[in-house]
């Protein structure tokens, strides 16, 4: 059996090579890593918001050096039309008038407040520090985990049904059901394959994106929460390619699950408009899984890994029964 | 005009090419009909603090700038300070002031709110003094929902590429692109009809869109409708290019998923992140982002028409369908 199972991952790491998918991989590894080192890292900074002062007659003497002086009434238009998030204060009259432009209530009640403690400047007061990640180290583990999870779930999504869809086409998936193996050594030789390159690229992704101390503290946890997150990928992959007719129709199934699956994920994962059916919604728990896993954070969640085992159970014989329906329509 | 009919009635047996004319008209649909996702606590600051620690007071004060969580033990509050998806900022009491407590790991902007945060609240009353005069400007969150809208409008433009190059490679899988060429159809006809088959379904499927979301005015419809043909016929062209240089519908496919994130992430990074010099204007090398810009001037109704960005799609088209000339040329010599 063991001859045979190695055989036929030996055919399958052939056609992954045969079929670009390394190279596909390789070079998404290598655009991940050049935007996250020389793009996110410069991008994302939000700097507070500037104060402006136009204050003619000098009235107030000690004023922060966080404050931009500007020299007339129309320079300070001029400023806060194009810095629509600036605030000015116009102390012209004496009094200082606080100009802006609206934004959301809240944030505006603060911009005022905020702009007006500029005015004075005190003993500057420092907030108190409980994490152990700088900025930096927090944007890298973020960028990195949500980089390895759009290429589990969409990338390498689309390399699993490409390489099936292949196989169905020339017929090879119908020419094992007269091999004389197992047939569950075929789908178990297809998963390997993808979860060992997937294990690879989540190693070689951490390593190139996050400092070498914390990546070998947090890989452990990462690569269990990335062979689980492959395996359901594959399993889906592999029950969309016996059930769908060809690629095309393959392509909308993954479009749907690419914008449909991910997009409410990230937007709830990352910023905080939160949804409340979210939590239902088995990919967040994935996501939010692999992403506590990058931040140190995961602890045993044992309804969790009980979902997560079940899943693939269920999917796994859900895609045996598949294949050999496939197989048998030879008769 | 034979031909075109041909191609017309191709392109009514391929479900993928009605597929991706219906998606946006959909997602228009439910944007328009269902409501988009709430955005409107994204601006906001959000503090964590402990039950029965600070005086009800010092709550509806902190309440004027963002929302309030309470919790229960020091833990469970420095495990949200800590949660990596949120910039919390923790409250405690200190004397008859306050102090504040952050992970460390925030953006600039949320260290300074609360690093000056304390000095807030000693002069909440001085401050409370001051005039403050509001200038009006386009709804923030209006913003937001636009860039769904605009997203959504260059996948519907998007579409003609995928016409054109699911319609090409099917042509060459299926061996009917060997029979075109001993067709009394000479290439220039040939590239025509497909151009004209992609850009028209992507134009319709565009204006649609635009139909189902916006009421314009007049110029502005005008306007629209010159950047929604500008970026058809480029998002065509560029079908035909993939079709031309994939060799099956696989790795057809994976050009198309390529091409379409580009479409979409590069306007998109560009305009929420600001590129300034010449990060901008690599961006333009795109043609969408001339597109989403124009879209979004328009929808934000600023005064800044869109002029340039039409005349960059201009450009763009010009540019594609001579390399596109120029690659054919080539090939005719060789053969």
């Amino acid at each position: 059996m063991w001859k045979g199972f190695l055989s036929l991952v030996k055919k399958d790491c052939q056609m992954l090579i045969a079929g670009k998918f390394l190279i596909v991989a390789l070079g998404s590894l290598l655009l991940y890593t050049l935007f996250i080192n020389f793009g996110y890292i410069n991008f994302m900074q939000a700097k507070p918001y500037r104060v402006y002062l136009y204050d003619p007659a000098g009235t107030q003497a000690e004023y922060s050096e966080r404050i931009l002086s500007v020299h007339s009434s129309e320079e300070l238009a001029q400023a806060l039309s194009s810095d629509t998030n600036g605030v000015g204060i116009d102390a012209s009259s004496g009094e200082p008038l606080v100009v802006f432009y609206a934004g959301s209530e809240k944030a505006d009640n603060h911009r005022k407040d905020y702009a007006l403690s500029l005015l004075r400047s005190g003993n500057r007061y420092e907030a108190e520090a409980v994490g152990k990640n700088t900025p930096e180290m927090k944007q890298r583990r973020e960028i990195t985990c949500e980089f390895l999870f759009i290429e589990l779930i969409a990338v390498g999504f689309l390399g699993i049904a490409s390489v099936l869809f292949k196989e169905k086409q020339m017929g090879v998936i119908r020419v094992h059901a007269i091999l004389p193996l197992k047939k569950r050594l075929f789908i178990l030789s297809k998963i390997t394959v993808f979860l060992l390159s997937d294990l690879v690229f989540a190693v070689l992704l951490t390593m190139l994106n996050i400092e070498v101390s914390g990546a070998f503290v947090i890989l452990p946890a990462v690569l269990v929460q990335t062979a689980l997150l492959s395996l359901i990928m594959a399993l889906i992959g592999f029950a969309c390619a016996m059930l769908l007719r060809d690629f095309k129709q393959f392509s909308l199934a993954y479009l749907v699950i690419a914008i449909f699956a991910a997009t409410p994920v990230f937007l709830t994962a990352n910023t905080s408009v939160k949804m409340a059916w979210v939590k239902y919604h088995p990919f967040y728990q994935l996501y939010m899984e692999l992403k506590s896993a990058y931040f140190g954070t995961s602890h045993i969640n044992v309804m969790y890994y009980i979902g997560a085992v079940l899943a693939i159970g269920i999917l796994y014989f859900f895609v045996q029964a598949a294949f050999h329906k496939e197989i048998g329509k030879e008769g | 005009m034979k031909g075109l009919l041909f191609q017309l009635k191709s392109v009514r047996k391929d479900k993928f090419c009605i597929m991706s004319f219906l998606l946006p008209i959909i997602v228009a649909i439910a944007l328009n009909f269902v409501g988009s996702f709430d955005l409107s606590s994204l601006g906001e600051l959000h503090f964590g603090v402990l039950e029965n620690d600070l005086p009800e007071q010092t709550i509806l004060w902190l309440e004027k700038y963002g929302t309030v969580d309470a919790n229960k033990t020091m833990d469970e509050l420095t495990a949200s300070i800590n949660e990596p998806s949120t910039n919390l900022i923790g409250v405690l009491s200190d004397g008859s002031g306050i102090k504040t407590i952050i992970s460390g790991d925030e953006l600039e902007t949320f260290r300074e709110t609360a690093d000056t945060l304390p000095i807030l609240f000693e002069r909440r009353e001085a401050a409370e003094q001051i005039r403050a005069q509001v200038l009006e400007r386009a709804d923030l969150m209006a913003g937001f929902q636009n860039i769904f809208i605009a997203a959504t409008l260059i996948v519907a433009m998007f579409m003609g590429c995928t016409f054109n190059a699911m319609n090409i490679i099917s042509e060459k899988e299926d061996g009917v692109a060997l029979i075109n060429e001993v067709l009394p159809m000479s290439r220039s006809q040939y590239v025509i009809q497909k151009i004209f088959v992609g850009f028209a379904f992507g134009s319709l499927s565009a204006v649609i869109t635009t139909v189902i979301c916006f009421r314009l005015s007049l110029q502005s419809s005008l306007l629209m409708l010159a950047l929604i043909l500008l970026s058809s016929f480029v998002s065509a062209l560029i079908g035909l290019f993939v079709g031309r240089f994939s060799d099956g519908l696989m790795v057809g496919v994976v050009y198309i998923k390529i091409v379409m994130i580009a479409f979409l992430a590069v306007p998109l990074l560009k305009f929420l992140l600001g590129f300034g010099g010449g990060a901008s204007l690599l961006c333009y090398i795109v043609p969408s982002t001339a597109t989403f810009e124009g879209i979004m001037a328009l929808l934000s109704e600023s005064p800044i028409l869109p002029e340039r960005d039409i005349l960059i799609l201009i450009v763009h088209c010009v540019a594609w369908f001579l390399i596109y000339i120029a690659l054919s040329i080539c090939q005719k010599r060789q053969t």
